[in-house]
């Protein structure tokens, strides 16, 4: 069994150590304001031109909030495993992790957990209050917060996941730029976090509901709207158990692959 | 516990590389190739290392040296042999195994960047499962062993090589493994820097009877830790003995530098086992008018470098 202490260790450094970036912080909130603007422009011209209020069951001031809400939880599940592991390999750095006394994926996990919190506080709750009360009650507060808190970790176990099933490619292709753009793009765009899922064309949205990619940001801020009834547990439940599923598959698939792609380092030399 | 910290018998490690070819056409070419030679790192290497000791392991650059220690410390498994290090298997349970080492890799740090020295520390012993009093006494030592206090709030990011060498040598200490592996610790460091981490390693080493094998390519470490040393070259063992058998090793020899009646000197390596000094000195006097002698021992440098440049077997 780990220790907890080794988890909420490597969870407190990694609040530390992203505390330093403060003015990181503040750009990422400057950047996230014109990519808004952006949004906004873009779907107000695309609501003008419907001639109607609703497009695809979505009010105009519905796709802004959750958009708004998405770019949140980008700043919040931000990770970055790909680059900093293809970095770690090139240099060899990657001995020095895989010398820690932990499993390699649960240190990394771990190491992340604390720019996780840090962001959680310092972007997604400051959007989270500025929508809430520009909207003046568009979004529910209840029992939906916690239910979101739930499905949030589920969703970064997820992203998490998908992050380390991509990373490890870069031992056999020796390259990382193009593959991390494919899996930003295919991530962004499959999970609802740059267009909401109902606008899918509906073969497209059929096949979306069956790949991971929507419990990461589509189930998360469904269920933080309390939308199509997962304000009741009836709704919720099956929701989360997606999540879960998810969580379980992909991290038997990663650790497979994991430990496949370790011997490249074990047995090659990297 | 057994008296043997490392265990190996007969380890030959071989990595499959890509012929490569040169220009744009011969690189294109390579896309497509199936073209593998084996190149064998480390071949059919046996040796003990026992608790306590301080090895020296040396060897001309490519040798095998860190492709040996990462076989030791379990990141890399043998192509073929046995080893065991402190009874386990390292390749077989790494995670298990780094419980119970500690590393240094010169050219980099497993020390947190942007963090303070001391948080580093504490992270360390969260993540060794250090316990508290266990700890605090090891940072007692470390205090009475170095001047820790202009380094422990400062960010790693900030510290001068010297300062962040010293300080990763601490970490790998601090959960007070059984072996503690160097890899070119001294690299790049002035020579009053390379003094106080010799005496670090030599205290740590005598205060916790913590094994340490070390690599380096600084004779001044050798000479001043190991007594005992490990040569290899081109993946084989060629030397492992004392120290001091080294230097008899090809013979005893001993420069003999003379100051003659015109202030001219005059040298002469000596070969102690064919004649000596004196004899030397007597035929030299026959002749000439001796005003002045030095008498110079051959540095380990030298033989080291005999060694390297000569491949002979041992």
């Amino acid at each position: 069994m780990t220790k907890i202490r080794r988890l909420t260790a490597l969870t407190r450094a990694g609040i530390i150590e992203s505390l330093q970036f403060r003015l990181g912080t503040a750009v990422m909130l400057f950047g996230n304001l014109i990519y808004l603007a952006l949004v906004y422009f873009l779907w107000k011209a695309i609501y003008d031109s419907s001639g109607t209020d609703m497009v695809n069951g979505m009010t105009f001031h519905d796709t802004m909030i959750y958009l708004i809400l998405a770019t949140a939880i980008f700043n919040l599940l931000e990770m970055f495993i790909v680059w900093d592991m293809s970095r770690a390999i090139q240099s060899g750095e990657i001995i020095i992790h895989l010398l820690k006394p932990m499993r390699y994926r649960l240190y990394t996990f771990w190491s992340y957990t604390g720019a996780h919190v840090n962001n959680f506080f310092l972007a997604f709750v400051p959007t989270f209050i500025v929508v809430a009360v520009i909207t003046g009650g568009a979004i529910p507060m209840g029992m939906n917060l916690l239910y979101f808190m739930i499905s949030l970790i589920l969703a970064l176990i997820v992203n998490f996941n998908i992050e380390m099933l991509v990373a490890p490619i870069c031992l056999y292709t020796e390259s990382t730029w193009g593959i991390n753009i494919v899996k930003e793009t295919i991530v962004l765009l499959l999970s609802g976090a740059t267009i909401p899922l109902a606008f899918f064309p509906e073969g497209l949205r059929q096949a979306v509901e069956f790949l991971p990619f929507r419990a990461v940001y589509d189930i998360p801020l469904t269920v933080l709207l309390a939308k199509n009834g997962t304000d009741t547990l009836a709704g919720l439940l099956p929701k989360l158990g997606i999540q879960a599923l998810w969580v379980v598959v992909l991290t038997v698939c990663g650790n497979l692959f994991w430990n496949h792609a370790v011997k490249k380092i074990t047995v090659n030399g990297g | 516990m057994n008296s043997e910290a490392v265990v190996m018998k007969n380890i030959s490690k071989e990595f499959r590389v890509l012929n490569r070819h040169e220009g744009l056409k011969g690189s294109i070419h390579d896309l497509f190739s199936r073209d593998y030679r084996t190149v064998k790192a480390v071949d059919d290497v046996s040796l003990t290392v026992n608790r306590g000791e301080i090895i020296g392991y040396l060897g001309p650059n490519g040798a095998g040296k860190s492709t040996t220690i990462k076989i030791m410390t379990g990141v890399l498994e043998p192509s073929a042999g046995e080893i065991m290090v402190n009874g386990r298997v390292p390749y077989k349970d790494r995670t298990a195994n780094a419980e119970h080492i500690g590393v240094v890799f010169g050219q980099r740090s497993q020390l947190w960047w942007n963090l303070p020295l001391i948080e580093s520390f504490n992270l360390l012993r969260d993540i060794y499962l250090v316990p508290e009093k266990e700890y605090r006494e090891m940072l007692e030592l470390y205090r009475s062993l170095v001047d820790l206090e202009p380094i422990l709030h400062k960010p790693v990011r900030q510290m001068s090589l010297g300062q962040r060498t010293l300080s990763d040598i601490l970490a790998a200490f601090l959960h007070n493994p059984g072996i503690v592996f160097l890899d070119e610790p001294t690299i790049g460091l002035d020579v009053s820097m390379k003094a106080k981490i010799r005496e670090l390693i030599r205290g740590l080493n005598e205060a916790k009877e913590t094994t340490v094998i070390l690599t380096t390519h600084d004779m001044g470490d050798v000479d001043a830790l190991c007594r005992r040393i490990i040569i290899i070259d081109k993946g084989r063992k060629i030397y492992d003995n004392d120290i001091g058998h080294l230097k008899s090793y090809f013979g005893s020899y001993r420069t003999l530098r003379m100051r003659l009646g015109d202030d001219s000197w005059v040298e002469q390596v000596i070969d102690e086992k064919e004649t000596d000094v004196m004899h030397v000195m007597q035929e030299m006097q026959k002749e000439h008018r001796i005003k002045d002698i030095q008498l110079q021992e051959i540095s380990t440098e030298e033989v080291i470098r005999k060694i390297y440049e000569g491949g002979k077997s041992a």
